[in-house]
């Protein structure tokens, strides 16, 4: 199973969008295979800097920093499936 | 209209400051007297307090910069500058994290240094800094 975690702020107007596109791709692979959850940055401020995460929005896959911005649609695409092999 | 000095007292500065920051462009005098002094309005004073602020909180003068763009732009809304805060907030949190670890390191070196009248050449702290320079070159 694989953990994707997007870090963002609420009330992130431009993250809002990309962010639905991107939990869409994580949904088309079937929840058994990729959970998806978004990290409030101010609850959660010490776990994002565990991650190294110095900006928002970020996304981590499987508790590792892998995305310091949000990915394009494809670009999430190809880890996701990379890792699922 | 303020002199430079006058602008430098009211934000607590010296005029070099106010000097460096418009240099910077993170500042502008209005005009300039006859005499070629420059001159300075309640807006500058305003901006003044605002870098100094703005600098007290952290922010670099490139984000200070950043931060008065966004004041004065009309696309931009709340939601941008609290993007900033938080993202320095953030890098905070990594200086915070950092400084703590040499912190424990040094509370470290100061424990294994229990004989303060040993030689300087006995010095474990020295010693201990020399060893792992050495590690981290092998």
């Amino acid at each position: 199973m694989i953990k994707v975690e997007v870090f963002s702020s609420p009330g992130c107007a431009k993250c809002m969008q990309a962010k639905a596109v991107l939990k869409a791709i994580s949904e088309e692979l079937g929840q058994d295979k990729v959970t998806w959850r978004e990290v409030n940055i101010l609850e959660e401020m010490d776990y994002a800097v565990d991650l190294g995460v110095m900006s928002t929005p970020a996304m981590a896959i499987d508790g590792e920093l892998v995305f310091s911005s949000l990915p394009s649609a494809s670009k999430l695409r190809t880890e996701l499936d990379k890792r699922l092999r | 209209m303020h002199t430079i000095g006058k602008l430098a007292q009211f934000a607590e500065v010296t005029t070099d400051t106010v000097r460096y920051y418009e240099k910077e462009g993170l500042l502008l005098s209005v005009k300039k007297t006859d005499a070629g002094y420059r001159l300075y309005d309640e807006d500058s004073v305003r901006r003044l307090r605002f870098i100094r602020q703005a600098q007290k909180s952290g922010f670099s003068l490139t984000e200070i910069r950043e931060l008065l763009a966004l004041k004065n732009s009309d696309a931009a809304c709340c939601s941008d500058v609290r993007s900033v805060a938080i993202e320095k907030k953030l890098q905070l949190e990594h200086k915070i994290r950092a400084l703590q670890v040499m912190s424990r390191a040094l509370t470290e070196l100061v424990t294994i240094c229990d004989d303060e009248s040993k030689p300087l050449d006995e010095c474990p702290i020295l010693a201990a800094l020399e060893t792992s320079m050495i590690k981290k070159m092998k």
